[in-house]
């Protein structure tokens, strides 16, 4: 790990209001950053010279009067006018959405809106200056659906006779407490989960909703680095750690609250296995 | 019934039999608290010492400052209001008063908060934005054109050039024939809460409260019915601090221009009558409650006791509220309507003498027409249909909130007691403490909502997929340039000599100390001196903070 990334956060115009100022430039801190603060009335040309001279790697500016449409890119301006337009800045408080488009176009990097977290906003200003954490690459596919069934024997006519699916094999998953069937299609699998006991989620689910698709899991790279940026996101997880799942398979589950209501599972493969699988 | 249980009372039966039913079934957090990290108990018992109480329109005033309180009359309904160009909030206002608004409110621009003209390069962008740009004493003609001030009261939100506004206030009045002891109204001119929370300061401490004293006197012999200050915790509790610190720091401000007055030679009952608040309600609605009827018992205490007021008037702490801005979500911005209602019940439960209902679109922009339609509505039907009004203190007794008032009085009195330790407020102020205290609270309260240990729902719970954006207000961006120009023509069409010979007199007695500047500050706004021109002179004298 290098220097620290040095952050000024700045005040630009007249507005007084630096509750959000002094909270974001706290939180930086807490996430190991230094920062300074201009304090109250900074004009644009004393933010970009004090940029400059503290040699920071960001500059945050914060506008809760309605100003910002003017002094944001007056900011930029002067940076530009210094050659020193290579200082990302980025902005936050009151700024309506229909203004954003402008200010990016102006040269303002990002946008933070009311409602932003501010370990958001860390790990964006960790990404953009020190992109240590390579960009995960999206998932590649659906692995499999999960659909919950109270019996793999009484559902499974209807996957293998009616729609002439191939049942690939039948796995006890014991941290689950549930009995799998894979059926593959394309690419892709169906799993039918039977609960094997009471604490087993699959019956919770049942209890709760009855039969019907329970979770849809992505097939990922690098599961670890994943989730690691998904909780720094502040997206919630259920599993914050893997776990093992079929197939020798780590899996982990993100919370639905994150996906308007939809179950998802993230499932990383041994190689070997995908090789023998998915050629 | 068994014999070793048989000396126990009824209650404590029940909390035995209580403690056994938590044990099974958990309550939904290990500890309840309130804003102010008050440890909420499950159940309250009468415990209440009904003497400290009183009764309405008695010291010490826990339970209202008139024995009547909203049966005789409703709290003043009075929106804050104000953007672009006089002309247009003068619209505005008249709006409001057709629409019933008892009582008018001005929102000034950030240039003309601190004393900057609108051709100044500190003002570019800011003009008109938050509030009504104010220049000469040209623009507040305009401002109240055709608004009788013999009959509206006016509430303005100036702080450190508070005396030229004031000083205009009272030429428009002139203007109208009005005389100057039928004029009423509030200036904010709390200058000590900028320090620590609002940022719109000019001049150093000592100065800024010279010019609060004179104010105190010249309106104590000649507008004996104007509100001279609004000692403000409002923006102390937006800036973050909690429900206690919230009043504590008010108090202590409070009292540091009660200290400075009396310096300056006036006497107590001279000036206190005339001392107004204005606090914040925020969402824990009994709490709230609570801290208003605490604030009113401490206050009376310390005129009366700490600063012997013989005047009873000097005793009740009158206040305004406004519910908080800071409450308000982006997200979902209709559930703010539900916020605002909640907060402007406990205002008026609290016993307010005049109340602001934010508008639902306040968290992103100045409000609509709309939206500060439905806020004043509010007010409307928590007045004329929620039957709250019809009795005085109508929680008085209930065993929570008498628990919560002297707790939250046992707090603020700790506060106090560590400020005047430092010194006093301006001490306080001075060394950052206030301020540090907030801050320290504003994070703790990010981190609880971003752990979802505290909820707000639209914010971290509850949330939904938004792309509908409500109808936003927007300033119009060429008002600026207009602003500049009517300015300009204004400057070159008065009588320049009278406008120097008035700023250089003003200069004069700013250099000395024992002179009151407010009939120099009122020859200057006659002129037609600008804001900017009367505050650079007090700059030169005075300098910045």
């Amino acid at each position: 790990m290098g220097k620290k990334i040095r952050v000024l956060v700045a005040k630009p115009g007249l507005d007084g209001h630096d509750r959000g100022a002094l909270v974001i430039s706290q939180a930086l801190r807490d996430h190991g950053m230094e920062v300074i603060y201009t304090g109250l009335r900074q004009s644009p040309l004393q933010i970009a010279q004090a940029a400059i001279q503290e040699d920071v790697d960001v500059i945050g500016l914060s506008s809760l009067s309605g100003a910002h449409r003017t002094l944001f890119p007056k900011v930029i301006e002067e940076l530009q006018k210094r050659n020193a337009e290579d200082i990302p800045v980025i902005g936050g408080g009151v700024i309506p959405s229909e203004d954003i488009p402008y200010l990016l176009e102006k040269g303002v990097k990002k946008i933070f809106t009311s409602g932003s977290s501010t370990s958001m906003l860390a790990n964006y200003i960790q990404d953009l200056i020190d992109p240590k954490v390579e960009t995960v690459a999206a998932p590649k596919k659906i692995a499999h659906i999960g659909i919950a069934v109270h019996s793999i024997d009484d559902a499974l006519h209807f996957y293998t006779d009616s729609l002439g699916l191939q049942l690939e094999g039948v796995e006890v998953v014991e941290s689950e407490g549930v009995k799998v069937a894979f059926l593959g299609i394309g690419e892709s699998r169906f799993e039918l989960l039977e609960p094997l006991n009471d604490e087993s989620p699959i019956k919770i689910f049942l209890d709760k909703k009855g039969q019907g698709i329970h979770h849809i899991a992505l097939e990922v790279d690098d599961i670890v680095a994943r989730l690691e940026q998904l909780k720094a996101n502040g997206l919630p997880l259920i599993n914050e750690k893997t776990k093992e799942g079929a197939h020798g398979s780590e899996i982990a589950f993100l919370h639905p609250k994150a996906a308007g209501g939809v179950l998802f599972e993230l499932c990383q493969y041994p190689l070997e296995v995908k090789h023998n699988e998915w050629g | 019934m068994d014999k070793k249980n048989n000396h126990l009372s009824v209650k404590e039966k029940w909390e035995k039999s209580v403690s056994d039913i938590v044990k099974r079934f958990p309550e939904r957090k290990q500890k309840f608290t309130t804003s102010s990290n008050i440890e909420v108990e499950r159940l309250y018992d009468s415990t209440v010492e009904k003497d400290s109480l009183g009764y309405p329109g008695e010291y010490p005033y826990t339970r209202g400052i008139q024995p009547t309180m909203y049966r005789s009359r409703f709290w003043t309904m009075r929106q804050y209001a104000g953007f672009g160009s006089a002309k247009e909030t003068n619209m505005r206002f008249r709006y409001l008063l057709e629409q019933g608004q008892t009582g008018l409110s001005v929102a000034f621009d950030l240039p003309t908060q601190i004393g900057y003209d609108s051709d100044d390069p500190m003002s570019e962008g800011e003009v008109g934005k938050v509030g009504v740009a104010i220049d000469t004493l040209a623009d507040m003609e305009q401002l109240l054109d055709g608004i009788p001030l013999d009959k509206v009261s006016t509430s303005m939100t100036i702080n450190a050039p508070a005396s030229v506004l004031l000083c205009m206030y009272i030429a428009v009045g002139e203007k109208q024939g009005v005389p100057l002891e039928k004029i009423t109204g509030t200036i904010q001119n709390d200058i000590l809460k900028e320090y620590i929370a609002r940022g719109t300061y000019i001049f150093p401490p000592k100065p800024s409260m010279r010019l609060i004293t004179n104010i105190f006197s010249f309106c104590h012999d000649y507008v004996p019915k104007f509100n001279t200050i609004s000692i403000s915790g409002y923006h102390i509790r937006e800036a973050g601090s909690n429900a206690v610190q919230e009043v504590a720091f008010t108090l202590a401000n409070g009292m540091a221009y009660v200290d400075a007055a009396i310096e300056s030679g006036l006497q107590v009952d001279d000036f206190a009558p005339r001392l107004a608040f204005f606090f914040n309600a925020h969402n824990n609605f009994l709490e709230e409650v609570a801290k208003f009827r605490a604030a009113r018992r401490i206050w009376a205490k310390i005129m009366k006791e700490h600063y012997q007021a013989k005047n009873p008037k000097s005793w009740k702490l009158r206040f305004h509220t406004q519910t908080g801005g800071s409450t308000l979500t982006a997200q979902q911005p209709d559930n703010n309507i539900v916020r605002v209602t909640m907060q402007a019940l406990a205002a008026v439960l609290g016993g307010t003498q005049s109340l602001h209902t934010n508008s639902r679109d306040e968290a992103l922009s100045l409000p609509t027409e709309e939206s500060a339609r439905i806020a004043l509505r509010t007010q409307q039907i928590i007045a004329h249909e929620s039957g709250v009004a019809d009795t005085v203190d109508p929680l008085a007794g209930s065993y929570y909130i008498e628990s919560l008032t002297d707790e939250i009085e046992k707090e603020v009195t700790k506060y106090l007691d560590r400020i005047k330790e430092i010194g006093g407020a301006v001490q306080a102020v001075e060394e950052g403490y206030m301020q540090r205290e907030i801050h320290q609270n504003a994070y703790q309260i990010q981190k609880d909502i971003e752990s979802e240990d505290e909820v707000i729902v639209g914010l971290n719970k509850f949330r939904q997929d938004e792309e509908v954006e409500p109808d936003l207000l927007k300033v119009d961006e060429s008002l600026e340039r207009e602003q500049v120009e009517s300015l300009h023509s204004i400057k070159n069409n008065r009588d320049q000599q009278l406008v120097d010979k008035a700023l250089a007199t003003l200069k004069e007695n700013a250099r000395k100390e024992d002179i009151n500047l407010i009939p120099a500050i009122l020859d200057a706004v006659k002129a037609y001196a600008s804001v900017g021109e009367i505050c650079n002179v007090l700059r030169e004298v005075f300098g910045e903070y």
